[in-house]
């Protein structure tokens, strides 16, 4: 716990970065695939003659203009101050070993921009061939941007060995190529370019459908023919690069999409399941959308049309990215990072002297643990992936459950044997007896509203001798009497420790 | 007819020689559905039958596992912990009940604001409520089928209410219940209703009610039947409003798999009938209204004063509703059309305000 807690009421830190993204991805794939069907319908539209798309053409620039230069951007900077705030140590992991790969995305970044207004603003005023290498360019250096970002995005699911085998060391860019074109670089760039393609052909489709059918509907008819056709290629080629994906994803972490055939657990076991077999609808929605109404009759293609196809993209792309997310867990970086910031090397030692040991939070340093420890703790460890009272909320998963239960759970979390039902998609819990007995005391009360058991003895190591282990949570079971769960605990840290509370929240 | 060479061609020949296809292509071409501002209203019905069949399809399959008795909760913690995507079937199979109802309640009303009981469509409004109350008798006897402690306690709640029908409303409870108290024996009877005796009911009388739907047409609102025929559009049934009807049926059917797949149906602990019921112990959502009328006019007046004057209210109003056709004949009695419109926003309101009451009431649960 070397870093601030960012900790997000209700809906929790995680969730913050996940609409954040589901965002960006929608509208930066389309930046990349719109590229790719600027450039490709104005060079059809120059080669047959098309005047009248080319006159469409300039005013759906205008739109990619404003949609991809302004919110592509804004969300992308929004990924970066989201997961900056939420794993640190994550995204501290990645900028040491990628900080070549992102140097040169803002750089192709920086130019895709600049090449984005050149196209919309030079229309009409150089020669159509000039113009048109312009949106080539475009739609080649919108491309480089995936391919690095793929790189560093499919890391975190397959770093490989040569990599695993230096991490830690201080020399892991040394293994910057190894790392970057890893196992899942090339099917995760083949499906990515193949939603890339897919959403340019949706965000084209809402935005052709406002053509007037009365007026204009020949130009109509054919634009939206010609939008609905780049969903074919996702169709055709997905099932074959999806597979290919599944083929390289680690053995222990494709089960836990397998996991979720079979059974419900207690929901969040099985998330990566439900959340591809909701992409999986609304992906076969999305044909039989285009086949009967965008293609089979464009000229009644609505805007409304459109947009629920673009809300059904947006259900899509958050249920695919979510399940990738989901297929990584416990870990941020697998074999290496877990989810809630410890690294997997690290455990030992920080079972052995302490998860708090060296945190600059730690507010019973050089003294026996108390609640306030356990506080640290869940915060620290727990509130990656949970909230206290909404998202994976840990009062209804703990309901029900007095202390010794609760105990019971944080010891199998702590060993995390090999046939542990928490062990594909929950990070160990680490630190030392009388952490761990801190933080189930802590629990307690959060949620029973008090302690429920008697105090476990944590371990003669963990607490020096001369201190008794009763007084472990003297000062929370006296606030707990007075008031109810979650005050009690809040309470006792903001009247004993004020200033560790407020340093260690942002 | 196209290039008859084509196997297409001569296998649609071949069918339509014996089944008369083309006739009936060339009928649904003929019918044309109105369209209007309130042209959205017309899909609820279809979106109503749409997870009627969904219910059939995921119910046949539950069939296979589902044992009714004393083995009912464990065969219902196989099918949601145990057999492959056995959770997925049960969850959209209660999603698609609770849709069901909700749809058939937009459906209901929307034709009662449209005014789509009069003349001559009497016979479709009486036959929709004898289907929406068949709808809620699925659901309450499904509810008890898995046997966990919610349903148990919940059966034991709603069977009360019968039960406080005088004279008869015991009697009633126990040939229902199979006995004093909820048992195996009452599974089997409600497995019963629920596979069979309800289906045989529903099925022809579904069918009466879309043949009268495809005799009288849709019919139309005041707004639109005051404008000169000239001035009406409409659209071919079939691509047309076909086309359209499948594209609800396509949103309803991602809507239900959403639902199915973030908020999986989960299953309670094994019911046990010497535990004390749990303190928000409540019906099913469409049961509420008449839960929370009882549960006021118990409280106004205690004892079996209370019961019966909560229960002769709510059949008061069940009771006006249903007649409204014959005091709201046509569109011409002006006044009676207001009335009855007045009528429709009280029932709504109480049905709205019963419902959140209910819920709001409810001790809280973590």
């Amino acid at each position: 716990m070397n870093y601030p807690v960012w900790d997000v009421p209700v809906i929790g830190s995680g969730l913050v970065i996940a609409i954040i993204a589901v965002i960006h991805i929608l509208i930066s794939h389309f930046a990349i695939g719109g590229g790719l069907f600027l450039a490709m319908t104005e060079t059809k539209a120059l080669r047959e003659g098309r005047r009248d798309w080319l006159d469409r053409l300039r005013k759906h620039s205008k739109f990619f203009l404003v949609l991809t230069g302004v919110y592509g951007a804004m969300t992308g900077v929004g990924i970066w101050f989201s997961i900056g705030l939420a794993n640190p140590e994550g995204t501290s992991t990645l900028i040491h070993n990628f900080v070549f790969a992102w140097a040169a995305e803002w750089v192709v970044f920086l130019v895709e921009l600049s090449l984005a207004a050149a196209y919309y603003y030079t229309w009409g005023r150089i020669p159509d061939k000039t113009h048109e290498k312009i949106g080539w360019l475009y739609a080649f250096t919108s491309f480089l941007t995936l391919f690095i970002i793929n790189g560093i995005l499919t890391f975190k699911l397959t770093p490989g060995p040569e990599w695993l085998a230096l991490a830690g060391t201080g020399r892991e860019a040394e293994a910057f190529f190894q790392a970057f074109f890893n196992d899942g670089f090339w099917p995760s760039l083949g499906l990515r370019s193949l939603a890339c393609v897919s959403l340019a052909g949706i965000w084209s489709l809402v935005f052709f459908s406002r053509i007037d059918r009365e007026t204009d509907g020949e130009v109509k008819i054919q634009l939206i023919r010609w939008s609905a056709k780049w969903l074919l290629p996702a169709f055709l080629l997905m099932p074959f690069f999806f597979a290919w994906y599944l083929l390289m994803v680690p053995g222990e972490h494709r089960d836990l999409m397998t996991l979720g055939m079979s059974t419900i657990g207690s929901g969040a076991f099985t998330q990566v399941t439900r959340m591809a077999l909701i992409t999986l609808m609304t992906t076969a929605t999305i044909g039989l959308v285009t086949y009967f109404l965008a293609w089979l009759n464009p000229r009644d293609f609505s805007f409304g049309h459109g947009v629920s196809l673009l809300f059904l993209a947006l259900i899509a792309t958050a249920g695919a990215e979510g399940t990738r997310e989901m297929l990584r867990k416990p870990f941020v970086v697998s074999g290496y990072l877990y989810s809630n910031s410890n690294r997997l090397a690290d455990v030992p030692r920080k079972n052995a002297e302490g998860y708090l040991a060296r945190s600059p939070w730690n507010p019973d340093r050089g003294d026996r643990p108390t609640v306030r420890t356990g506080e640290r703790m869940f915060q620290g460890q727990c509130l990656s992936c949970h909230t206290v009272d909404g998202y994976r909320s840990m009062r209804k998963l703990l309901h029900g459950r007095d202390g010794k239960a609760i105990g019971n759970i944080l010891q199998m979390l702590h060993e995390n044997a090999p046939d542990s039902p928490y062990r594909k998609f929950m990070p160990p819990l680490v630190g030392t007896p009388a952490e761990i007995e801190a933080l189930r005391q802590y629990l307690d009360i959060l949620v029973n509203g008090k302690l429920t058991s008697p105090i476990v003895d944590p371990s003669a190591k963990a607490v020096p001798d001369s201190v008794k282990v009763d007084t472990l949570a003297a000062p929370a079971i006296d606030t707990a009497k007075k008031d109810s769960a979650a005050p009690a605990v809040r309470d006792t840290s903001r009247s004993t420790a004020p200033a560790a509370k407020d340093s260690a929240r942002i | 007819m196209p290039d008859t060479d084509k196997l297409p061609s001569k296998v649609y020949g071949w069918l339509d020689e014996r089944l008369g296809l083309t006739e009936i292509v060339a009928l649904a071409g003929h019918k044309r559905v109105p369209e209007h501002k309130h042209s959205f209203w017309y899909y609820w019905g279809g979106i109503t039958l749409f997870f009627f069949i969904v219910m059939c399809f995921t119910g046949v399959l539950l069939l296979l596992y589902y044992r009714p008795g004393e083995e009912a909760y464990e065969s219902v913690r196989m099918i949601t912990y145990e057999i492959h995507f056995g959770w997925l079937i049960r969850s959209t199979h209660s999603w698609a009940a609770n849709l069901m109802v909700a749809s058939a309640f937009v459906h209901m009303f929307s034709t009662y604001f449209m005014k789509a009981y009069r003349k001559p469509r009497e016979f479709l409004w009486w036959s929709g409520l004898g289907l929406l109350s068949l709808a809620m008798l699925f659901g309450f006897s499904g509810y008890l089928l898995p046997m966990d402690e919610l349903a148990f306690f919940a059966t034991k709640v709603g069977l009360a209410i019968p039960g406080t029908i005088p004279v008869v409303g015991p009697w009633i409870s126990d040939l229902v219940r199979g006995g004093p108290e909820i048992s195996a024996y009452t599974i089997s009877r409600f497995f019963a209703l629920h596979v069979v005796i309800l289906p045989a009911l529903f099925i022809p009388l579904l069918m009466f009610h879309l043949a009268l739907v495809q005799k009288h047409g849709m019919s139309i609102p005041e707004s639109e039947e005051a404008k000169p025929e000239s001035e009406r559009k409409s659209i071919p049934f079939f691509p047309n409003f076909a086309m359209k009807d499948l594209a609800m049926w396509l949103i309803a059917l991602n809507v239900l798999a959403l639902l199915a797949a973030v908020f999986p149906w989960s299953l309670g602990p094994a019911a046990d009938p010497l535990k004390p019921a749990p303190a928000d112990i409540h019906p099913e959502w469409y049961f509420m209204t008449s839960f929370q009328i009882l549960k006021i006019f118990g409280a106004w007046f205690p004892g079996a004063v209370g019961e019966f004057l909560g229960l002769a209210s709510f059949n008061l109003g069940v009771v006006l509703w249903a007649i409204v056709p014959l005091f709201d004949p046509t569109s011409k009695s002006g006044k009676w059309g207001v009335r009855a419109t007045y009528f429709g926003m009280f029932m709504l309101a109480a049905i709205l305000v019963t419902t959140i009451w209910g819920y709001a009431v409810l001790p809280a649960t973590p």
